[in-house]
């Protein structure tokens, strides 16, 4: 499947889809997929990784930024952030820059 | 050819160059909406009759549903339909219908064009269309918000048992009015059906969504996932780039004034129970 993020290519850098809008309310994050007509809602922790995301990080640095921000383990921190760009590309929320 | 005006809430829909045979279907469906047609319009709508239909969308065999086809442009909405194209300008804002149908079949072409034109003109005069249930006990209203499948027809029919009005099991309106919403209801009935009727806006008491349970009750949720739920509950506007941002600064404001909950519910009618006694100490007023 073409959204899938391997692992060690986490210097990848990704952006909002052109066709989508993010919005970030009381810490949680909305995506709204205008061409679908469907509304995606991340955690406070997806939020954080998204707004990264926005502002050009790479995944190797949003692992390093929710790792010191929330206080988990690197590896953890690599599959969650990996698992949650994985399900935004397959929504169509993201699109790798 | 004849003009008819229909005016909900305060708002007159002028749709000019019907011809006879389509005039008295309007007339029929929408007859109490009708006032005099004086030339004066918020929104004007052009019905042209074009009688070649191989130029547009056929239609099926037998009765089906299908979703109409709406492309947003920077200066323009195009819809399409079985039997009918239309485009509507955003500025000045109007719209205009071609058309090869002058049966029963013409009635669904100008309800799909006209539940796109009102979310445009209720937007641009600071209300929001949603897909929705909506009911009122007379003091109160109730709005579920909800796409196919949520529960709304089943949960009007429970309310229409308990002899509360409901207003539409499909379409219904939101307004902010002073500091408090008020619930208006729209001429699309929906699966639940009945003709349209003007009725009085009401407080917008309780904005909730609807879930599925073994018994009833409430939940609060977060406000992205009221956001959320409610922009996915507006049709046409939530897909609409020139508009989306708009609409959800709208949506997050409406959530602010009236907080969304959930309504948990199974297929009878103690979800009324809670409703009222969850509501009944904080009755909206209006204010103005």
């Amino acid at each position: 499947m073409y959204w899938t993020v391997s692992m060690e290519a986490t210097a990848q850098r990704y952006r909002v889809d052109p066709h989508a809008r993010f919005r970030v309310l009381d810490d949680e994050g909305v995506f709204i997929l205008q061409d679908a007509g469907e509304v995606l809602v991340v955690n406070a922790v997806g939020a954080f990784i998204v707004e990264r995301l926005k502002a050009d990080a790479s995944l190797d640095e949003i692992v390093d930024a929710v790792t010191e921000r929330y206080e988990v383990e690197s590896t953890q921190a690599r599959t969650d952030a990996i698992a949650l760009v994985e399900t935004l590309l397959k929504a169509g929320a993201i699109v790798k820059s | 050819m004849t003009a008819l005006t229909l005016e909900v809430h305060g708002c007159r829909y002028r749709f000019s160059g019907l011809t006879p045979e389509q005039a008295g279907r309007v007339q029929g469906r929408f007859g109490p909406l009708l006032r005099s047609d004086d030339g004066h319009a918020d929104v004007p709508i052009d019905v042209h009759y074009t009688p070649n239909r191989g130029g547009f969308m056929q239609r099926p065999a037998g009765p089906r549903e299908y979703r109409v086809a709406v492309a947003h442009r920077a200066d323009s909405i195009a819809v399409a339909g079985i039997g009918f194209t239309a485009n509507i300008d955003r500025r000045p804002f109007r719209a205009q219908l071609q058309t090869c149908l002058v049966d029963d079949w013409f009635l669904g072409a100008f309800e799909n064009l006209w539940r796109v034109v009102a979310s445009y003109a209720l937007f641009a005069r600071g209300a929001l269309l949603m897909h929705s249930a909506a009911f009122t006990d007379g003091a109160r209203g109730f709005l579920f918000c909800g796409r196919s499948g949520a529960g709304k027809t089943t949960l009007c029919g429970l309310a229409d048992r308990l002899e509360l009005e409901v207003l539409s099991d499909e379409l219904n309106a939101v307004a902010e009015r002073g500091e408090a919403y008020e619930l208006r209801a729209m001429p699309f009935a929906g699966d639940f059906g009945g003709l349209p009727a003007p009725h009085p806006p009401y407080p917008l008491t309780g904005l909730l969504g609807l879930a599925h349970d073994t018994a009833a009750r409430l939940d609060l949720c977060s406000r992205a996932e009221a956001v959320s739920r409610i922009v996915a509950s507006c049709p046409y506007l939530n897909a609409d780039p020139v508009e989306i941002d708009a609409l959800t600064t709208r949506v997050a404001r409406l959530v602010e004034g009236v907080p969304l909950r959930i309504l948990s519910f199974a297929k009878d009618t103690t979800f009324w129970n809670v409703l009222d006694r969850e509501y009944g100490s904080h009755r909206t007023a209006l204010s103005g």
